[in-house]
C-alpha cells in the first residue's frame, strides 16, 4: 500500500463489516468477510485465499457452490488487475494474511476500494490469525500441563494400584490419549515369560507372541514412522502406519512392551510420532515397571502370608493334638517333647492310660512335611483315639490304623509308628515298632538294647503284618523313642548327631529324673546343630519304671 | 469400552442427550460434533453429554468438543458433561473445557440443570 484510505470509504466499509461480524457469529469469518466484501464494493463474486501453514489456500467464495478464480502466479505483493479480478493483498504490521479476488466491479473505484478493503479486512484477519495462534498456543501449553500432570496423576494411582489388570488399563489409555494415537497395545509377561495381561485398543498391532522377541533398548521408546514397510519385530505391521514402542523392564528383565500406533490429527492424516511422544512414553514406561513390579511383589507377598497362615493354623491344630500335659502313671516317670522344624511338623506322640493301670504311649513320624504332613497327624491321631478301646492286641490296633488311613487319608503317605504298652506293677512291655528307629531300653547299670523295627511303616503296603514284642522292664530301667529328626540333625560340617551320640546322652545322664534328661538331650542335639537349619521334626519320649 | 465410539442420542424438549462409548478420539468427536449439530439445528437449547461409557479422550477429540462449545454458546446455548472418570474430569478442567460447559456428576443432575423447569426435559 503506497497511501492510507480516505476515511470515509474507510467508514463506510467498517459499518458494512459490523453486522456480520458481530450477528453471524455462527458462520466462518472468511463467510462473513467474502459476503460483506462483495456486497458493498458491488462485485460479482469475491473469493478469499488466506494462508494455511506454508500455503494459501482458498477460504470462502462469495457465491455458495462456486471455487472462484485461481491466485495469479507470481502472488502479487500489491493491488492488480488481472483479467477482470482485482486482488488485493490484505496487508497489516508488515504481513500478508490473505489475498481477496473481487470480480466485476468498476475500473475507476479500484484503487480507493482496494486500499480500504485491503486496510480493514488485512487488520481483521491479521487479529484473527493471532487469535488462532493464541488458542492453539493455549491450548498446547495446556496439553504439556495434562502430560505433566497425567504422569504425577500415574505416579499416584500405582502406588495405591496393586490390581494387575486396572494398573495396565491405566498405564495403556493414558498413552494412546496423551500420544493421540489411534491405537495401542500393553502386553505384560510373568517372571516365566508367560503371557500374563493383554490389552489392545483399536486392533492388536502384533500377535502377543512377538512382543517379547521385539528388539527395544530398555526405557527408551523407539519410533518407526514407516512401520508398514520398516519391519518390526522381525514383520512388516499391516495394522498401522506409524507406531512408537517401549520395553517396560526392571534391571534389565523385560516385564512387557507398551506400543502405540497411528498419531491422529484433526484433519484425518496420519501423523510422525515426535521425538516428544517417545519421551512421553518412556516415562509412562519407566513408572510403570515400578508399579507393576511393585503389585508383582505384593502378590507374591500376600500369596506367602496366605501360607503362612494357613500353616499356622495347621500348627494351632496340630498344637490341639499333642497332649497338654502328662498323665499321672503310678510306678512310672514321664517326659516327652516335640519340636517342629517347619511351623507345622510330621511328629506326633501320645499317652493313652487304659485299664488296670497300664499305659499305651506313642511316637510317630509322618512321611512329608507341612500342611499334609500335619493333615495326615490329624487323621492318625483320630485312628488310635478311636480303635484303641476296641483293639484286643497291639497288632489289631495297627491293623485298625492302616485301614483307616486308607480309607479316610486324603493323601496317599505313610508312617512309622512305635507304640508301647507297659503294665507298671509287673513293668511288662509289649510293643509294635512300625518301621520306626530303634527305640532304647537302657537298663539300670547302662546297658542298651535297640528295640528294633517289627513291621513296615503303616499305610506303606497293603496287607502289611505286624509283630508283637515284648519286654520286661526292671524298676529303674528306661525306655527312650524318638524321631530320626534327632539322630539325623546336622552340624555345620554336615555331619549327623547319630544313633551312637544319642545313646551315650541317654547313657551317660540315665539317673537323671526323666523330664531334666529330656531337656539335656535336646539341648545336646541344638549344641551339636547350632545354627544350622534343620529340615526333620525332633521328638523323644521317655519312660522309666520306678 | 468398546473401541470405535458409538454415540446414542436422546431428545427430551429442549435437551438433546448423548451417551457415548468408547474412544472420543478424531473419529469419534466428530461423530459426536456432526450429531451436536443437527440437534441444534432441530431447536435444541441444551447438550448434555453423558461420558459414563467413555474412558479415553485424546486432544484432537477436546478440540472438536471446545468448537461443539463454542458453536453451542454462539447460540446462546448450553453444554453440560456428566458421568466422566476421574481422568477425564481432570482432563477437561485443565483443558479449558470445564469453564464454559458445566460439569454434574449424575445424568438426572445435569438435566435438571439443563431443563430447571422440569418441564421440557420430561421423558415422552
Amino acid at each position: 500500500m503506497t497511501s492510507a484510505p480516505p476515511a470515509a470509504r474507510l467508514g463506510e466499509f467498517w459499518r458494512a463489516l459490523a453486522d456480520p461480524l458481530r450477528a453471524r457469529r455462527e458462520e466462518p469469518l472468511p463467510r462473513r468477510l467474502v459476503d460483506t466484501a462483495a456486497a458493498w464494493s458491488g462485485a460479482r463474486r469475491a473469493t478469499l485465499y488466506m494462508r494455511e501453514k506454508d500455503a494459501w489456500v482458498r477460504a470462502a467464495c462469495s457465491i455458495e457452490g462456486e471455487d472462484g478464480p485461481d491466485l495469479p502466479d507470481p502472488i502479487p505483493t500489491a493491488p492488480i488487475s488481472a483479467g477482470a479480478v482485482l486482488w488485493v493483498p490484505l496487508e497489516s504490521e508488515g504481513e500478508v494474511h490473505g489475498h481477496l479476488g473481487l470480480e466485476g466491479i468498476a475500473p475507476d473505484d479500484t484503487e480507493e476500494l482496494a486500499l480500504s478493503v485491503g486496510f480493514l479486512l488485512g487488520a481483521l484477519i491479521g487479529a484473527h490469525r493471532l487469535s488462532r495462534l493464541v488458542k492453539e498456543a493455549e491450548f498446547e501449553v495446556k496439553t504439556r500441563l495434562l502430560e505433566l500432570e497425567s504422569l504425577y496423576d500415574l505416579g499416584l494411582s500405582f502406588g495405591g494400584q496393586l490390581d494387575l489388570a486396572s494398573l495396565g488399563d491405566e498405564v495403556l489409555f493414558r498413552s494412546i490419549s496423551l500420544t493421540d494415537a489411534g491405537k495401542g497395545t500393553l502386553v505384560l509377561f510373568d517372571q516365566g515369560g508367560k503371557l500374563l495381561f493383554e490389552r489392545s485398543l483399536g486392533g492388536d498391532l502384533l500377535p502377543a507372541d512377538q512382543f517379547a522377541s521385539w528388539a527395544l533398548p530398555e526405557g527408551e521408546a523407539v519410533i518407526n514412522n514407516a512401520a508398514a514397510s520398516v519391519p518390526t519385530a522381525g514383520e512388516r505391521l499391516s495394522s498401522c502406519q506409524k507406531c512408537l514402542a517401549v520395553a517396560i523392564s526392571v534391571l534389565g528383565r523385560r516385564l512387557g512392551v507398551l506400543a502405540v500406533a497411528d498419531k491422529e490429527s484433526r484433519d484425518g492424516r496420519v501423523l510422525d510420532f515426535t521425538p516428544t511422544d517417545a519421551r512421553l512414553l518412556s516415562l509412562f514406561a519407566n513408572q510403570a515397571a515400578a508399579a507393576i513390579e511393585t503389585a508383582r511383589l505384593h502378590r507374591e507377598a500376600i500369596e506367602k502370608e496366605r501360607i503362612e497362615r494357613e500353616l499356622e493354623l495347621a500348627a494351632a491344630i496340630q498344637r490341639e493334638i499333642l497332649p497338654h500335659s502328662l498323665p499321672e502313671v503310678p510306678g512310672l516317670q514321664l517326659a516327652a517333647a516335640n519340636f517342629p522344624t517347619r511351623q507345622v511338623g510330621g511328629d506326633y506322640y501320645d499317652f493313652f492310660p487304659l485299664s488296670g493301670g497300664r499305659l499305651g504311649f506313642l511316637v510317630a513320624d509322618v512321611s512329608g512335611k507341612g500342611v499334609p504332613a500335619a493333615l495326615l497327624v490329624s487323621t492318625v491321631h483320630a485312628a488310635v483315639h478311636l480303635q484303641i478301646d476296641e483293639a484286643k492286641t497291639i497288632v489289631e490296633l495297627f491293623e485298625r490304623i492302616d485301614r483307616h488311613l486308607r480309607r479316610y487319608a486324603a493323601t496317599r503317605k505313610f508312617l512309622t509308628i512305635f507304640f508301647g504298652l507297659i503294665e507298671p506293677d509287673s513293668g511288662v512291655l509289649r510293643y509294635v515298632s512300625a518301621g520306626h528307629n530303634p527305640a532304647l531300653l537302657v537298663s539300670t547299670s547302662g546297658g542298651i538294647e535297640r528295640l528294633d523295627s517289627t513291621g513296615v511303616p503303616v499305610g506303606m503296603l497293603p496287607n502289611a503284618s505286624w509283630r508283637e514284642e515284648t519286654r520286661t522292664m526292671r524298676p529303674g530301667e528306661l525306655l527312650a523313642v524318638y524321631t530320626d529328626g534327632l539322630t539325623e540333625a546336622v552340624n555345620e560340617a554336615e555331619e549327623e548327631f547319630g544313633l551312637e551320640r544319642l545313646e551315650r546322652a541317654v547313657h551317660k545322664r540315665r539317673d537323671l529324673p526323666v523330664q531334666q534328661l529330656c531337656d539335656e538331650v535336646l539341648s545336646k542335639v541344638a549344641d551339636f546343630a547350632r545354627d544350622m537349619p534343620q529340615y526333620d521334626d525332633q521328638t523323644l519320649l521317655l519312660v522309666r519304671r520306678t | 469400552m468398546s473401541e470405535a465410539c458409538k454415540i446414542t442420542v436422546e431428545r427430551r424438549g429442549d435437551v438433546a442427550i448423548f451417551w457415548t462409548d468408547g474412544y472420543i478420539n478424531n473419529q469419534g468427536g466428530e461423530e459426536i460434533a456432526r450429531q451436536a449439530y443437527t440437534q441444534l439445528d432441530s431447536g435444541a437449547r441444551a447438550l448434555v453429554l453423558d461420558l459414563g461409557k467413555t474412558r479415553i479422550v485424546n486432544s484432537i477429540g477436546i478440540s472438536i468438543l471446545i468448537e461443539v462449545l463454542e458453536k453451542v454458546m454462539d447460540r446462546k446455548g448450553t453444554l453440560a458433561f456428566c458421568s466422566l472418570t476421574p481422568t477425564i474430569d481432570k482432563t477437561f478442567r485443565i483443558m479449558g473445557l470445564a469453564q464454559y460447559a458445566a460439569i454434574y456428576l449424575t445424568l438426572e443432575e445435569a438435566v435438571k440443570a439443563a431443563a430447571p423447569s422440569g418441564e421440557s426435559a420430561q421423558q415422552p
